[in-house]
């Protein structure tokens, strides 16, 4: 990635998300280990983490931009692609699982008209499945943005995504 | 704050079971909402708003709130625990916030169990003893 | 001032808002209003009533009626009556409850009375985020006995001492780990706390961590202290937002009142403890991928030795333990080891927590001493299984684990007995599955979990479960061959053989052992392309046609019903059922147990609805099919088995004979299941449309009596035995012989044959399926006047149906729970009573109910003039000779030798029907008539070389698609009865029948899933 790709590739971001970025790389640069904290902040404040920002991140913690890379493409809390306005997220631990989690992603899927891992095209919501959020007591779960929804059932899936339209 | 000794832990301890309001009789009932994160996404949080709405319109200050973590029965949840000065602590269930109106009302305020919203009373067993 | 005859109180309180009370006030003055009545009726606001829950609430002076849950609906119908007419509207009056409920104590609720708590002991009692009231309740005093009294070494002896192994998974003796890394030589240590807690449907980290953190960094502490750890951190997912924040706040606290930091307490001691946020990776839960992790890589396992306690984190010697593990600490230390050993079973010391959810009626965490029996955990504490359903069984240990099934209910929650049972302790996530459940559909669930989460390090588990997974996936899509199931064990072995880390090496445990227990799920899959569990979608149209046994197609003659087109409706039925207006009042209804519209409110009629269509539709009329083949069948039993079988092979052109011993066709249809249940005429019609194909049907001819059974195998070429159970089994108790002891199968045929039954006034009988309530019904009609059900186990376990029973109970019939038969006694060779034996429940029995044991000394007298057993049935085989090629089993059934049960040893002669499996239901022996025609036909056509069979082409019947636009809850349409009254000293059908609006109703519910979308 050149120069340019990679202004390019920032673009998209404000003066004050980057200047974040970089006081977040300051901040951790002189502490071992300091990859997987500092690129959890940088998807904090930035959304996503496209290649640009890894240089970014590479360069600045002074590592090889293929360990940044191999490092957020292990983890599943790291995304590469941009995410919605409100993310949800289908439970699909087991206890979700047994008490029918698999229909209401269906459902969603449906609704939304994405599959997992995708956003919708006015960028208001993405989807996305996780392996069991720990709170089974209320199988079958869906988290949208901060908010749990427990003991879902398909036919209630259309009023709760209401309130986020 | 300066460094604690064991002598200072014992302090704490005593002070704590001394100065605990509600021990101590300076408050009448005590209020518990279960707040782990299955209460919470269950509704705890609204349950301790009203329970707080209720405490300050009531205008009463012999009523002492507070939270702690899940009880185990998440599938019984929001639940809250009201422990009147020198009686059974008593466990409700699947709250709503009317309910949680009503229990303020009959039960804090009025000293009435309010029966059908009830899961148990008592404590729990501890290990060992 | 004004005066005014009545006052109508709106509450107004914040409550009654909340539920609508302003919509209420606003509906009572338009109504008062309009009514002209503004003069006579005042309306008034009030302040909340304090009765917020029952809102919105209103009350009417001056009568002081106090009304609940008003509507603005309900205004009308309240000033109409009430104030106008002068009579209170009883639906909405507040109802005093009949008599005072007793509050039960904690201890007395099993969930919570078998509960024992350490780890969570402050549980609910304590607010998390203040560090004075862990204090109280001794926090911080383990930590402090230990830094202050105890050296290292000590510390390490007392919890090597307690017995405790860790809890995260693999349950290595927590003490010996320590005593590794104390031995270690090492400039800086590490202590680390695994809280990643990736098992899914495992919270018991999650919860202590928001419950009480401190006891985690107390738990801390002490290690740290012990092996010289001068750093600690935790590992904790970043699912866990609340739990991350309340253990900063831990944190913080601590190090405030100098509990961490240097000089700890001042013993010399200091730690320092960071919390470090997992990114999502289900391996970070193996201990070196953590420590890479946290080491800022990706984390992936390393191949141990050298060990963590050696070199672990960074290099240096590490301990890690996980949350539950560390939070056992400081109670050990406060109360010692060898109190903490004397808990639990040998090798599992103390309590574990399970995380109990899934299928269960009380989810939640659950702390039980070790040696507390699985079956305990799920039927006592967790309330057994939601909605009445059947256990299936219980994941134990995750992805990693293996199931537990109803067979193994009595294990002892230890490590060791666990993984005799192919599972494993695992953290504790207990997940419980019902009889909904598919295992080949959770194996793989399990199989793409493990291969999603493959770090892919080694190639036994990143390509090993690779190839595993896609063989699931085929099974699961109908796609499965022979050899799969043994190719499955082959490539477990070996990836548990060679994977690196615990992962992979645990990969196939899920696989393994549902093979293990349910292999005939696997099968059933792989050979009868059937799901059991109507769970693998890509097998079936509807979950209510593939659960039934001959596949009908439900929900199209129920959307035929919702056109009011019966004819088609019918037509549609007789494709695959013979017998539609028996099995609509007769049928146990598999489809209905897996219909989605009970995951609504309530399963569909579908019996119902059928005999809706049975009783009304048009049927069209039945064409003789002329024979065209020179095989002859002979088939004996003329039930629902033998006449469906000698239907299709009618069809597909034999000459079939059935010959039938009584003097009416239907075999248990029309001598076992009672008239009142099943008119006869219903049977006859049915039986008549088979006969019109050409089939002849001897009745009143015994075979080994009237015609020997070996002139009829030189007569025909196949023999069919469809004879039935008919004999029921004896108590095998004392006084058997007395006269007035029957047999349930017995006494009804001889009520059916239209005998003169002489019963007396009071009557016992003992078993709990549905021929005991027939015989129970049956002796009321017949006029007895005591009629009383003796049941070994409890409601919940008795086999027969639910409305059948509660029709029992509407009628006299008296039930008696946990009690069994001991003796007869008589007089003059007449039984005069029954001595029976109290039970209580004991251990779970291999098919998952507990198992009754007797009560010594329990023994009492219940008087009786008549018994009938109606325990179970078996087949009458003595027209069999001697010496046949036919081959009896060690219990004296026939021995079968095949897959689908309908092949004896001779190679002419089949059987189907109750005679083949024992005592069955109607749709299962229509299924088994359907089975063997098809395999009769197969094995002629073999044996000749000639070419299958192939179906005739149908008519087409078009099915519409017509379904509500909203979907409101609304339960299944009650079936018209006959009174209760109008039931004694007759047989007259009880159920009446739906109604066409009724019918119409209730089909509209149909949430037809068999659509494509």
């Amino acid at each position: 990635m050149d120069r340019t790709q990679m202004e390019a590739g920032l673009a998209e971001f404000t003066a004050d998300q980057l200047e974040q970025v970089d006081e977040i790389i300051g901040r951790y640069k002189s502490k071992p280990g300091a990859l997987i904290p500092v690129l959890e902040k940088v998807q904090d404040v930035c959304g996503y983490l496209p290649m640009a920002l890894q240089y970014r991140v590479a360069k600045g913690l002074n590592l090889p931009v293929a360990n940044v890379y191999g490092v957020v493409t292990f983890y599943s809390f790291f995304t590469m692609v941009p995410r919605g306005k409100h993310v949800v997220r289908v439970c699909l631990g087991t206890a979700c699982y047994v008490r029918g989690g698999q229909r209401i992603l269906d459902e969603l899927v449906h609704n939304l008209g994405i599959q997992p891992g995708e956003c919708t095209e006015d960028r208001n919501f993405s989807l996305e499945t996780v392996r069991c959020l720990g709170a089974c007591g209320l199988a079958p779960v869906v988290v949208i943005d901060e908010d749990t929804h427990g003991q879902m059932k398909p036919a209630k899936l259309a009023g709760v995504l209401a309130q986020y339209r | 704050m300066a460094k604690l000794s064991i002598n200072d832990l014992k302090k704490i301890k005593d002070k704590v079971e001394k100065e605990d309001q509600f021990r101590a009789g300076n408050k009448r009932v005590k209020l518990t909402v279960h707040m782990g994160t299955c209460g919470i996404a269950s509704g705890a949080k609204s349950i301790l708003d009203t329970f707080m709405n209720e405490i300050s319109e009531a205008n009463v200050n012999d009523v002492l709130i507070t939270t702690s973590g899940c009880i185990g029965i998440c599938s019984r949840e929001p639940l809250a625990t009201v422990e009147e000065q020198g009686k059974e602590p008593i466990v409700y269930e699947f709250l709503t916030e009317n309910k949680a109106r009503q229990i303020f009302k009959q039960h804090v305020l009025g000293g009435k169990i309010q029966t059908e919203f009830v899961l148990a009373r008592g404590r729990e067993q501890e290990g060992g003893k | 001032m004004k005066v005014f005859r009545s006052h109508i109180l709106v509450c107004g309180g914040t409550g009654c808002r909340a539920s609508g009370s302003e919509g209420v006030h606003q509906a009572v003055v338009r109504e008062i209003t309009a009514k002209g009545l503004s003069d006579e009726v005042a309306i008034v606001e009030t302040g909340c009533n304090g009765f917020c829950a029952a809102g919105p609430i209103m009350v009417i002076y001056p009568e002081g009626t106090f009304y609940q849950y008003v509507k603005a609906d309900d205004v009308k119908e309240i000033i109409e009556e009430h104030i106008i007419k002068g009579r209170p509207v009883q639906r909405l009056m507040y109802k005093e409850p009949d008599k005072e409920v007793p509050i039960p104590h904690m201890l007395d609720i099993p969930f919570f009375g078998k509960q024992m708590l350490i780890a969570l002991k402050n549980r609910g009692l304590i607010d998390a985020e203040k560090i004075d009231e862990y204090i109280a309740r001794d926090g911080y005093m383990g930590a402090a006995k230990a830094l202050t009294e105890l050296t290292p070494d000590e510390v390490i002896e007392e919890i090597k001492k307690s017995g405790l192994r860790g809890r995260g998974g693999g349950g290595f003796p927590t003490g010996l780990k320590w005593s590794f890394a104390r031995k270690s030589q090492g400039d800086v240590k590490y202590i680390l706390c695994n809280a990643d807690e990736g098992d899914p449907g495992a919270f018991m980290d999650r919860s202590i961590l928001e419950a009480d953190p401190h006891a985690v960094l107390e738990g801390m502490i002490i290690g740290g202290y012990s092996i010289g750890a001068s750093k600690g951190y935790i590992y904790c997912r970043a699912e866990y937002p609340l739990a991350i924040k309340r253990l900063m706040l831990a944190i913080e606290q601590a190090k405030d009142y100098g509990l961490l930091g240097d000089d700890i307490l001042g013993s010399g001691y200091s730690l320092d403890i960071e919390v470090y946020q997992g990114a999502g990776a289900f391996v970070c839960g193996e201990e070196t991928a953590l420590m890479g992790s946290i080491e800022g890589k990706r984390g992936m396992p390393r191949p141990r030795p050298p060990f963590p306690a050696v070199k672990g984190l960074w290099e240096k010697p590490s301990v890690l333990n996980n949350v539950e593990t560390y939070a056992n600490i400081p109670q050990i230390v406060l109360k010692g080891g060898s109190w903490y050993s004397s808990i639990g079973t040998e090798r599992s010391k103390g309590t574990k927590v399970f995380a109990l959810t899934g299928a269960v009626n009380n989810v939640g965490l659950v702390e039980v001493p070790m040696g507390t029996p699985i079956g305990d955990i799920i039927f006592d504490i967790g309330g057994g299984i939601r909605n009445g359903k059947g256990y299936k069984a219980a994941q134990l240990g995750g992805p990693s684990g293996g199931c537990i099934p109803a067979s193994a209910l009595n294990t002892p929650t230890d490590y060791e007995e666990i993984v005799k049972l192919g599972a494993i302790m695992g953290s504790g996530g207990l997940i419980v599955m019902d009889e909904d459940t598919c295992m080949v559909d959770t194996a793989r669930f399990f199989m793409e979990f493990c291969q999603e989460e493959s770090c892919g390090k080694c190639t036994p588990c990143r390509e090993g479960t690779k190839r595993m997974l896609q063989i699931l996936q085929r099974i699961c899509k109908g796609e499965g061959r022979d050899g799969d199931i043994e190719l499955l064990e082959e490539l477990a072995t070996i990836i548990k053989d060679s994977a690196l880390c615990g992962l992979g090496q645990t990969a196939p445990n899920p696989v393994l052992s549902t093979i293990r227990y349910f292999r005939d799920e696997y099968e059933a899959h792989i050979y009868d392309k059937k799901c059991p569990a109507a769970v693998c979608s890509a097998l079936f149209k509807s979950p209510c046609q593939h659960a039934c046994p001959i596949e009908m197609d439900v929900p199209a003659y129920i959307a035929l019903i919702r056109a009011g087109r019966l004819e088609d409706a019918y037509r549609v039925m007789k494709k695959t059922n013979p017998f539609p207006g028996i099995c609509g009042r007769v049928c146990p209804q598999f489809c209905a147990s897996k219909c989605r519209r009970g995951q609504l409110d309530e399963p569909m009629a579908i019996a119902w609805l059928k005999r809706y269509i049975a009783d009304n539709g048009k049927k069209p009329a039945i064409e003789p099919v002329p024979v065209t083949r020179k095989e002859k069948v002979a088939i004996i039993g003329a039930g629902p088995a033998g006449l469906t079988a000698a239907q299709d092979l009618a069809k597909r052109g034999y000459k079939v004979t059935v010959f039938e011993e009584l003097p009416y066709a239907g075999g248990m249809m029309r001598y076992a299941i009672p008239e009142y249940r099943l008119p006869r005429d219903v049977i006859a019609e049915e039986v008549k449309d088979i006969e019109a194909l050409g089939v002849e049907i001897r009745t009143s001819c015994r075979v080994g009596k009237d015609i020997s059974f070996d002139a009829l195998r030189k007569d025909y070429d196949i023999v069919v035995l469809a004879v039935g159970a008919h004999n029921s089994w004896k108590l095998g108790v004392e006084g058997e012989d007395l006269k007035g002891v029957w047999g349930a199968t017995e006494f009804l045929r001889e009520v059916n044959l239209g005998r003169d039954v002489k019963i007396g006034a009071q009557v016992a009988i003992v078993g709990g399926g549905n021929s005991a309530i027939d015989a129970a019904r049956t002796a009321v009609r017949l006029g007895a006047k005591d009629v009383t059900i003796l049941y070994r186990r409890e409601r919940k376990d008795m086999p027969a149906w639910e409305h059948e029973i509660v029709a029992a109970e509407h009628e006299g019939v008296k039930i008696e729970y946990l009690v069994a038969p001991v003796k007869l006694v008589g007089k003059d060779g007449k039984l005069s009573g029954v001595v029976c034996q109290r039970m209580r429940l004991g251990e779970f029995d291999r098919s998952g109910r507990r198992k009754p044991a007797p009560i010594e000394g329990s023994e009492y007298t219940l008087s009786a003039e008549t018994i009938i057993p109606a325990i179970s049935q078996s087949a009458d085989t003595t027209f069999i000779p001697e010496g046949s090629d036919i081959k009896k089993d060690k219990w004296g059934g026939i021995e079968i030798t095949n897959r689908s049960k309908n092949k004896t040893t001779a190679e002419s002669v089949f059987i189907i029907g109750d005679a083949a499996t024992g005592p069955a239901t109607v749709v299962e022996a229509i299924a088994m008539g359907h089975r063997v025609a098809a395999d009769v036909d197969a094995s002629i056509r073999v044996k000749n070389n000639e070419p299958a069979y192939k179906e005739p082409a149908e008519e087409k019947i078009d099915i519409p698609f017509e379904v509500d636009e909203e979907v409101v809850e609304t339960p299944r349409a009650a079936m018209p009865e006959l009174a209760v009254t109008d039931r004694a000293g007759n047989f007259q059908e009880v159920e009446l029948g739906y109604t066409r609006e009724i019918a119409f109703k209730e089909a509209c519910r149909c949430l037809r899933c068999d659509a494509e979308i």
